[in-house]
């Protein structure tokens, strides 16, 4: 748009939005009205004093197919579908959902004026601003029956109030919250309205409190009381974003470190130093996943500096006892590793070769390999339920996290093939050697540097 | 209307490497591509044009030096900005990155800020290194996407 089609600007200070709608609409005006604010825009295409399409700008781009499906009024093939024929357009999608009889042509009309109503009262509370318009009418794909700027007014007015009567409250339109993942029981049995159950469908940590009053067609303010409520029933916990983008960059690092460790040690050749150079890896990220937990573990977070033996006390109290049932269970070797200062000590393990050597500081390596792969899984679970759980957040975590326990798989599998080659080795030399007689599995000697995989070994394996 | 978002191929043959990036850089709405080795990541740079690769030097069979030498003695390709991946932080290494035509290193491990600065720095103006019509084809992928 030039600068010298505008007709009318200023700052929404001086004039307000109501003011200025409300004049477009008394002189019967055609063109597109710009309102900005900080970092979000509105444009209202106006014909003849009448809104024919809105468009919001801000941070928020909401996904309404994936939120009709999610209270069941869409199914997911259908709005795969549709998604691929509107490419994110939102005005597109509606039109093919009418076009394709999922929905009534009254409803879409009745979603689109909600949208532009919605947008509006939320414009209406903007103090700082400006804006301008242009006699261009911008091209907007809608099929938005034209709307009387006074019943839209009129209505969003209405909406912005009862922002207003909410009082103080911690919600905002761009709050997002999610099911809190103890939630376990049967929802139904707490009697909670349609409303409270849908809102509670959409609190999947994705979706912000704006986008599900546009798709339930409920005032946002309506929105916030059903989700205080929900709150208070602590059924769902509000998403911090901010918290969630740095929790997620801090373990990041910790992967990203522990995956350049992984890759280091893999120049190791001899299988000794192969083994020790994955227990300094796993113990490694292990603690860093400790170090993390300790800053982002839910009851330890938002209550500034605590005392370091605050935290190390609940680090211990929540993962000593994992590491003893492993340790008592499957690795026993573990029982040398001991939690200090919040830290998971393995130099006991990391010296094992101080007191012995070949074959079986091979085998105490591997077992120590096997319980601190089985541990840091347990770690990263706890810690990952705990900080984001079933979240956006959390599903893309275990995604990266995947991958990185399949380059340790790969490292495990690569140490199980040598031992498996080295075996096969040693059996065909040996029947060579004594095949007349027939070879005994437990009376083969242990010959140095060409250790044989014990049976109890190949129990072991993953 | 839909905004144009640029594009970040990443080629490093470790899976944890590459999705810790393209999750980073998701959450800063850049598209990610991604590619484990050299032929993948050639085959990646016609395909989509990206707006900035970032490369690991040690991949197999093609080793990142040869894959910038590769696309910076292409015409079309060689304005794209490519940030070298590597463990080795020895001046040999920069060096030998810098000769090849890489426009920056990052040193592994890096850290999740430091690497969205980087990617955010090069990507400044990535719109005018574009040619038409690989534009037109990431506006088409990014609302199939």
């Amino acid at each position: 748009m030039e600068p010298q089609d505008s007709i009318m600007d200023g700052d929404l200070q001086t004039l307000g939005l109501q003011s200025i709608l409300k004049m477009l609409a008394l002189s019967g005006k055609t063109g597109t009205l710009f309102v900005h604010s900080g970092l979000e825009s509105l444009s209202i295409s106006l014909r003849k004093g009448q809104i024919v399409a809105l468009r919001e700008k801000g941070p928020i781009q909401p996904d309404l197919l994936g939120m009709l499906c999610l209270i069941n009024k869409l199914d997911p093939p259908r709005a795969h579908l549709v998604r691929e024929v509107a490419q994110g357009n939102m005005q597109v999608e509606l039109a093919t959902l009418v076009d394709r009889n999922w929905m009534s042509a009254a409803e879409m009309q009745q979603r689109l004026e909600f949208a532009v109503t919605q947008s509006i009262s939320h414009a209406l509370r903007w103090v700082d601003g400006y804006f301008s318009f242009h006699r261009q009418l911008v091209a907007m794909e809608s099929r938005m029956q034209p709307l009387d700027i006074d019943s839209v007014l009129l209505e969003a007015l209405r909406q912005a109030d009862e922002w207003e009567e909410m009082g103080e409250t911690q919600l905002t339109r761009t709050t997002v919250a999610r099911w809190l993942p103890e939630v376990s029981n049967d929802v139904r049995s707490l009697g909670l309205s349609q409303e409270h159950i849908e809102v509670l469908c959409l609190a999947n940590g994705e979706v912000p409190l704006q986008a599900m009053a546009m798709v339930l067609m409920i005032p946002e303010a309506r929105v916030a009381h059903v989700m205080n409520r929900l709150l208070e029933l602590r059924l769902i916990e509000v998403v911090d974003t901010t918290l969630e983008a740095q929790l997620q960059q801090d373990l990041s690092n910790i992967i990203i470190m522990s995956q350049h460790m992984l890759a280091q040690q893999q120049q190791n050749l001899a299988p000794e130093q192969h083994l020790l150079g994955l227990i300094k890896t796993l113990s490694q990220c292990i603690n860093g996943l400790l170090i993390h937990h300790g800053t982002y573990a839910k009851s330890l977070r938002g209550r500034g500096q605590l005392p370091v033996a605050e935290i190390v006390r609940y680090l211990e109290r929540r993962f000593a006892q994992p590491l003893h049932l492993i340790a008592k269970q499957q690795y026993s070797i573990l029982e040398t590793a001991i939690f200090a200062n919040g830290q998971l000590d393995c130099m006991e393990i990391i010296n094992l070769d101080k007191l012995v050597k070949g074959e079986k500081l091979e085998e105490f390596y591997w077992e120590a390999v096997l319980g601190l792969a089985t541990f840091l899984r347990t770690v990263f679970a706890t810690l990952l339920n705990d900080e984001v759980g079933d979240s956006h957040t959390g599903r893309q975590l275990s995604y990266v996290w995947k991958a990185f326990l399949t380059e340790i798989d790969q490292e495990i599998q690569q140490y199980q093939l040598y031992r498996a080659h080295q075996n096969t080795q040693q059996r065909n030399r040996y029947s060579e050697v004594t095949f007349p007689n027939g070879p005994g599995w437990s009376s083969v000697p242990h010959s140095e540097g060409n250790p044989y995989w014990s049976p109890e070994t190949q129990r072991r394996s993953i | 209307m839909i905004e144009p978002v640029p594009t970040v191929l990443v080629v490093d043959d470790s899976p944890t490497v590459r999705k810790i990036v393209q999750m980073t850089l998701q959450r800063e709405r850049i598209r990610v591509i991604t590619a484990g080795d050299g032929l993948s990541a050639l085959t990646s740079v016609a395909d989509e044009m990206p707006a900035l690769i970032l490369l690991d030097i040690q991949l197999p069979r093609m080793d990142g030096y040869h894959i910038c030498q590769i696309i910076r003695k292409n015409l079309q390709f060689r304005t794209i900005p490519i940030i070298m991946l590597s463990g080795k932080d020895g001046l040999f290494d920069k060096m030998r990155g810098r000769l090849a035509g890489s426009t920056e290193y990052l040193t592994k491990p890096f850290d999740s800020a430091e690497l969205i600065q980087t990617v955010k720095k090069h990507l400044i103006g990535w719109q005018q290194r574009m040619p038409p019509q690989y534009e037109s084809m990431r506006t088409r992928l990014r609302r199939r996407g």
